[in-house]
């Protein structure tokens, strides 16, 4: 599934990846990816971006710390990111529930003979 | 002849490409540079990357021209906060300082069109430092519920730049003023404080309106 898809949705993909805990901006790529099953392709530029503006809004923090031999900006939720994600889940789920049913509605109950 | 690396020669376009706080942007760069690195040993798989591995790591990274857009928005939009914050901060105190030396001053006669000057001059300062206020707030916690203005930049340079105008005309007024008044000594100390001010304002402004005409994408 190409980066056309994922639009619009980025922010929620990139908070899901950090609800287990911090990761560096690769290993937020890699969870997403991973998660999905390879089926979702970020493309690793925009993604940057976002998560300046993910931090700038107070729904992420990140700290520089050490990761292997390298020092890395890690990211994690921060209380306001938690409650967007929960926000996030809450409509994702109303917007599929509204697409399913008008995609694959329940078949209709025969006429009594 | 070495060969050039074409993970470097990538990050060096993309910082060509980009303008705003110095600071953020190395940031953003050391870890486009940082994603880079890693996504070339993931495609070498363990072991060393080599050109192929890093030519393809920055293909999966995107081209300067569709990712820059992007990272300018976002350096666009700090580099007005940092203008926001400057007016907002920086003005209300130079506001006060005018205010007091009207009042010391008052006494000995401060000239009449002086004090009718600094008022209107003050006037324009606080409405610049309260739509500086604004657009901290507008590009804050603010924006998770509301979209940011596409404009918002270039209308907080034109704030800081009218805010700049108005100091250097308050800074030219208590120059002159200190000139002709027996006070002169608190009128040209404050006119030294109006002038730094306006410097740190006016380049910060100038930052921010040329980043503001750059091209720019929204993120989502």
């Amino acid at each position: 599934m190409k980066g056309d898809a994922v639009r619009g949705h980025l922010d929620a993909l990139l908070l899901a990846a950090l609800e287990q805990g911090p990761l560096h901006g690769y290993a937020i790529i890699t969870a997403v990816q991973q998660r999905s099953g390879g089926a979702l392709e970020l493309r690793t530029g925009t993604m940057y971006p976002a998560l300046n503006r993910l931090e700038r809004l107070g729904l992420l923090r990140s700290d520089w710390q050490s990761v292997g031999e390298r020092r890395r900006r890690c990211y994690e939720l921060t209380d306001a990111g938690r409650r967007s994600l929960a926000e996030e889940r809450t409509a994702w789920r109303e917007l599929t529930a509204a697409i399913g049913a008008v995609l694959d509605p329940a078949p209709a109950p025969r006429p009594a003979t | 002849m070495t060969v050039p690396d074409p993970i470097e020669e990538h990050v060096a376009a993309l910082a060509a490409a980009l303008h705003g706080p110095a600071r953020v942007k190395a940031r953003m760069l050391t870890e486009a540079r940082d994603a880079l690195t890693d996504a070339a040993a993931d495609i070498a798989d363990g072991g060393s990357p080599d050109g192929r591995a890093a030519r393809q790591a920055v293909d999966d990274f995107g081209s300067v021209e569709d990712i820059a857009p992007a990272f300018q928005c976002e350096l666009t939009i700090v580099q007005a906060r940092h203008t926001a914050r400057r007016v907002a901060l920086i003005v209300p105190f130079l506001a006060l300082t005018w205010y007091v030396l009207v009042i010391v001053d008052h006494g000995r006669g401060l000239p009449y069109p002086v004090e009718v000057l600094t008022a209107h001059v003050g006037g324009v300062a606080a409405a610049a430092a309260l739509l500086a206020a604004a657009s901290l707030a507008a590009t804050g916690a603010l924006a998770r519920r509301l979209p940011t203005p596409r404009r918002l930049p270039l209308m907080v340079a034109w704030t800081g730049t009218a805010a700049c105008a108005a100091v250097a005309i308050s800074a030219v007024t208590l120059t002159t003023a200190s000139a002709l008044a027996g006070n002169g000594l608190v009128s040209a100390g404050v006119g030294v404080l109006t002038i730094a001010s306006h410097v740190r304002i006016a380049a910060s402004a100038r930052s921010c309106r040329q980043c503001a005409r750059l091209p720019v994408v929204a993120h989502r």
